[in-house]
């Protein structure tokens, strides 16, 4: 399934949310890029399960997984569209599950050898009362993160 | 109900009530969007529209029963009982298995249907959790409804976030079922006689031994239910771009 890696390139992991600090993620890693560095991007955005054993009774399970891709390809649009112009080769995934866990677990099952993601997502609000996916993943993940303001 | 609401009992009781409807129904309205999604859009409006107006017309009735109900001699002990069920399954990890075969409906009866329907199940707990919140005040109900229902319908997604960065609030939510049920056993008609003349920290005592109960049991059933974890669920894949496509 996955592709034959090219010689000295590391796969990065970048988590995004459709935010605008995800697109300065992007930006990031172009420059690296342009810069030389051979890095093989896969793109991860991951949604909260709506399972609550209830909701999944009288909705289909189709349908529960359509409206997580529709909404994950949302949050995935504008860091694609900057890769895709920039015409960089990348993979994407939308996975469902408890965000920061899932990064980090994702991460092992790929292999990644590097987490890339923003400090914070869509809204001020959710940070100043939640805290940061960003701080619970450089925690706990077992590879370098790298975090962009 | 207007004198009621310079009372701080009337403002605890209708903060558990929020705080019931955020914790037990922040799902609702994905099951509402997700009961619209095959409607054709011009009527999708409309399907969450009625559709809301149903569950919540059908939910203050049913309310308006169980509030008759916990008149009736011991069934606040069975409803207490009921309550600390509710708490303790409010601390379990999902299931993964139960999964649905209601299809989201592409006429817009079938799908106003759907949400009436579904609302009323997924509701039974909230139902039982705000009638003991009310203690019999059916304006208190409507009032905790109408307060909560912007936050359940449009907070649905920070309220998911909220419990995905926070485990703690569901913790919390259920040493509140606990407290409440702890106080319902007291409001019951068949032991209120004996309660005469018994010292006012009576209701704490019970309170605070249902709230702990909950999160006691809660938390350590949850901890025997850790399974071996799947591997992420992912639901959309694909590979991109580069110069060679092009």
């Amino acid at each position: 399934m996955n592709e034959p890696r090219r010689e000295g390139s590391v796969k990065v992991l970048v988590p995004v949310d459709g935010s605008a600090n995800s697109d300065r993620v992007i930006d990031q890693l172009l420059a690296e890029l342009a810069g030389g560095a051979a890095l093989e991007l896969v793109l991860l955005n991951v949604q909260i399960p709506v399972d609550s054993g209830h909701a999944r009774m009288f909705v289909a399970v189709e349908d529960v997984e359509a409206y997580h891709r529709e909404e994950g390809l949302q949050a995935l649009k504008s860091a694609r569209n900057k890769l895709d112009a920039a015409g960089v080769k990348y993979r994407w995934h939308v996975a469902v599950g408890h965000i920061a866990d899932t990064i980090i677990r994702f991460a092992q099952e790929q292999g990644a050898g590097r987490i890339v993601m923003g400090t914070h997502g869509r809204t001020a609000l959710a940070h100043l009362l939640l805290g940061s996916v960003a701080s619970d993943v450089s925690r706990k993940a077992d590879v370098p993160v790298t975090l962009i303001k | 109900m207007f004198e009621a609401a310079l009372e701080p009992a009337f403002w605890v009781s209708v903060l558990q009530i929020i705080a019931i409807d955020i914790l037990l129904g922040g799902d609702n309205a994905i099951v509402i969007a997700l009961a619209c999604r095959r409607l054709p859009e011009a009527q999708r409006r409309q399907g969450i529209f009625w559709g809301v107006v149903g569950a919540i017309g059908l939910r203050v009735i049913l309310i308006f029963f169980a509030l008759q109900l916990l008149a009736i001699p011991f069934l606040k002990i069975v409803g207490g009982l009921l309550l600390l069920w509710i708490g303790v399954k409010l601390l379990q990890p999902e299931e993964e298995e139960g999964h649905g075969n209601v299809e989201g409906s592409t006429h817009l009866i079938g799908a106003i249907r759907t949400i009436i329907i579904a609302d009323a199940v997924m509701s039974l707990d909230n139902v039982i959790a705000v009638a003991a919140a009310a203690k019999g005040d059916l304006g208190l109900v409507v009032f905790g409804i109408l307060v909560s229902i912007p936050i359940v319908v449009w907070g649905s997604k920070f309220v998911l976030k909220l419990m995905d960065r926070l485990p703690i609030v569901i913790t919390f939510g259920g040493a509140l079922l606990g407290w409440i049920a702890g106080d319902m056993f007291l409001g019951d008609a068949s032991v209120k006689p004996y309660l005469e003349g018994q010292p006012g920290w009576l209701k704490y005592l019970s309170s605070s031994a249902g709230a702990l109960l909950v999160v006691i049991v809660g938390t350590w059933l949850a901890k025997r239910a850790v399974r071996p974890r799947p591997p992420v669920e992912v639901v959309a894949s694909g590979a991109e771009g580069g110069k060679d496509h092009e």
